[in-house]
């Protein structure tokens, strides 16, 4: 009994002393000497692993001496758990971020700059649609590489505007053509509900929102990253701002949102055959294109003052921790390059021309309209300064929220005020 | 054996006592210094810098504390905090000891009652607000459908800054169950004969809460309020999951904030040091209501003054 007493105890904090050395160097896979093992971190989970198991399978196939181990963390705590694992210098040897995650990483010396790389390896830059390149670029420097995006575009359900008998959209629309199309669009019954919306909208979504600032001509912040006033309080997002507001309250033509918080509003009309439009990037297309109450069609959003868009990215880069960098180049540009786009492809739009011109997506009717948006690719906010998200973000929020949530929101006012209190908090951190 | 070596014996079986007992305690001392003790100093040290988490931490003495009185969020979180705190803390003591008395007959199949009132807390918080997410739904949500049989148009709960706060009061009420089996407990070790004597003495059901019950309960009451305070200033799941804080800042609590600024904004220096203000609030509340006890709180076997 006693024997088993001490057994037990010793097992308990061997068990406890080897569990605490685990959490921080995650156990890698029996390894011989000359096979290198590197880590690469993501933010993706689920069916979205796919893609990356795939390419990594192949990889090792062709380089049998390096052992590529995916560490997933998926949905908001990824950042979370990246920026602890920075911290005890425990990051992965390959960190996927988002855009605007970039510039605070980068400027904080988390990733390597590539170019020393790319040129020795010759690395052909140039495999890459527009517009790819540049979020993971800082003064000048590559210090990511691009592995998916979206822009943002119209999808339609043709099943709605046939029976309505309204012509599709076209690419060249404006806004009055998309408010005109949206209220022809939206039906009620004899009592006054409406059975029907004209578009559906991504609700607070402030990134998103960049499009129709962009679109009206207009900035959230000064060239130079400093300055809100000016600029957020400009005539152009107001009228931005006015806009958007309008199609929700003024005319109707968009429903309320239904969970503020979701990415995008947390509506359901468009995939229920409720709502003829919506505005969104292509994430949810997959489902749509298979979806009974829906025969699809996307097109550009509508200019107003200018063709504009914006453009979500998620990239690769070298942490500067790594202690196998070269090893870790060699895997970024095969699952950046022409090899991993080719399995990208089934998954979400691919990166490099080559690959999208071959397999005809460039070319086809849906997927051709947002690899074509990459020519009107407008800066986003944080490309201009490292801190919008905790200086302005918040207020365009606020802004926004405002409008959709009250009818008789003074849009003039709420925006001075934003600019203020963006200003205010910007002012702050430079003391 | 002489008295040498009595004493003798008896030191080696005090040291192997002593040995025993912290080889027992051994996994939890270290458990607590390096996940508990350490973290906690750290924090505190973090708390007077400047740090992003990625480059080397910058010492600026007491700045984020001096930052903390110019910040809107920061005054802005803590007024939500108190404002839930407020209202929670006495639902949670009332409600949990409603539902006490409720199930505390011994009648056949109460143990199922009992056990379904205590389900909810012992599920996931994520899970249970994304339940509470589906009933609040403006459109179609069980509770704006329920409502609207009886002709009432259920406000837009969660999208409404009016109504926020109270939505997620009103998911919290799923956490009763936990004061409620505290409460069971404490009524299980009030004395019978103290029931007996007030019956003979003529008291009916009501005078027997408010005369034994109560008073005897008191010592549980002041425990639950205690623990649901500390729990309830430490909100932040139902806010992260249901609404990020908003809409306009209505549910922003301090420690979604914390956690905003530590790890969406990158400033760990700030967000510690707004970690230690919550726990110094904390405290004096805590240290407060203890010293209130003598005034309200009833425990068997001592005398009242």
């Amino acid at each position: 009994m006693k024997t088993l007493y001490r057994f037990l105890l010793v097992t308990i904090l061997l068990s406890l002393v080897l569990s605490a050395c685990t959490t921080t160097a995650p156990s890698t896979p029996a390894a011989s000497e000359s096979t290198v093992v590197i880590r690469a971190g993501t933010g993706d989970g689920g069916d979205g692993l796919t893609p990356h198991q795939q390419i990594i399978q192949n990889f090792e196939d062709q380089n049998p001496n390096v052992i590529v181990q995916l560490e997933p963390v998926s949905g908001r705590d990824y950042y979370a758990r990246l920026l602890t694992q920075l911290a005890a210098k425990a990051a992965p040897d390959i960190m996927q971020i988002g855009d605007d995650a970039v510039p605070s990483f980068v400027t904080k010396n988390a990733f390597i700059p590539l170019d020393t790389y790319l040129k020795d390896s010759n690395f052909d830059a140039s495999i890459y649609l527009p517009g790819l390149l540049e979020p993971g670029k800082i003064d000048g420097k590559q210090y990511l590489l691009p592995k998916d995006y979206s822009p943002l575009a119209v999808y339609y359900n043709k099943k709605l505007f046939d029976a309505a008998s309204v012509p599709y959209p076209v690419d060249g629309w404006t806004w009055e053509d998309l408010l005109a199309t949206a209220q022809k669009l939206t039906l009620k019954d004899p009592s006054g509900n409406v059975t029907q919306w004209g578009i559906q909208l991504p609700a607070a979504w402030t990134t998103g929102f960049e499009y129709w600032v962009a679109a009206a001509g207009g900035s959230l912040i000064s060239k130079d990253g400093k300055n809100f006033a000016g600029a957020m309080d400009s005539p152009e997002v107001a009228r931005a701002v006015q806009f958007y507001a309008d199609l929700y309250n003024k005319y109707q033509v968009a429903p309320q949102p239904a969970d503020m918080n979701a990415f995008g509003g947390g509506n359901s009309e468009f995939a229920n055959g409720k709502a003829a439009m919506m505005l969104f990037g292509r994430w949810p297309q997959g489902g749509f294109k298979t979806n009974p109450n829906i025969s699809l069609g996307v097109v550009a959003p509508p200019k107003d003052k200018v063709r504009a868009n914006i453009l979500f990215w998620g990239g690769f880069g070298i942490a500067t921790s790594s202690k196998e960098a070269d090893t870790a180049f060699k895997y970024l540009s095969y699952v950046s390059g022409e090899p991993g786009a080719q399995v990208w492809k089934d998954w979400a739009l691919p990166a490099v021309k080559s690959v999208a011109d071959s397999s005809g997506l460039s070319k086809d009717p849906i997927e051709g309209v947002w690899i074509g948006e990459l020519n009107y690719l407008m800066p986003r906010a944080y490309t201009f300064t490292p801190y919008w998200n905790e200086t302005a973000d918040p207020a365009l929020r606020r802004v926004l929220e405002s409008v959709i949530l009250d009818p008789n929101a003074d849009v003039k006012g709420l925006l001075a005020q934003a600019a203020k209190d963006a200003q205010a908090a910007m002012d702050k951190l430079g003391e | 054996m002489n008295d040498t070596e009595i004493n003798l014996a008896l030191r080696s079986l005090h040291q192997k006592e002593a040995l025993s007992f912290y080889t027992a305690i051994a996994p939890w001392l270290v458990g607590f210094c390096l996940f508990t003790a350490g973290p906690l100093l750290i924090s505190l040290g973090a708390s007077f810098t400047d740090w992003d988490l990625l480059t080397n931490p910058r010492w600026i003495g007491l700045e984020n504390y001096r930052n903390l009185a110019t910040d809107p969020y920061f005054a802005q979180s803590i007024k939500v905090t108190l404002a839930y705190t407020a209202a929670y803390v006495p639902l949670d003591l009332v409600g949990g000891l409603l539902l006490a008395l409720l199930v505390r007959p011994r009648l056949k199949g109460i143990g199922i009652f009992r056990t379904i009132f205590y389900l909810p807390t012992v599920f996931s918080g994520v899970a249970f607000v994304v339940v509470w997410l589906w009933m609040l739904n403006p459109n179609g949500g069980l509770i704006n459908l329920a409502l609207g049989w009886f002709g009432i148009e259920g406000p837009r709960w969660l999208l409404d800054p009016k109504y926020a706060l109270w939505s997620l009061i009103l998911m919290s009420f799923w956490g009763w169950g936990r004061s409620m089996a505290l409460y069971l407990g404490g009524m299980q070790s009030i004395p019978g004969e103290l029931y007996e004597a007030a019956a003979m003495d003529g008291a009916g059901s009501f005078r027997q809460f408010f005369a034994v019950t109560l008073p005897l309960l008191s010592p549980t009451i002041f425990f639950n309020l205690v623990l649901s305070m500390i729990a309830t200033f430490q909100s932040f799941t139902s806010a992260f999951v249901a609404t990020n804080g908003g809409p306009l800042d209505s549910t922003l609590f301090l420690v979604l904030y914390i956690y905003r600024q530590a790890f969406e904004f990158f400033n760990m220096g700030y967000a510690t040091a707004l970690a230690w203000v919550l726990f110094a609030i904390i405290l004096i509340l805590t240290l407060l209501l203890l010293r209130s006890q003598r005034f309200w709180v009833f425990y068997l076997g001592e005398r009242s003054e």
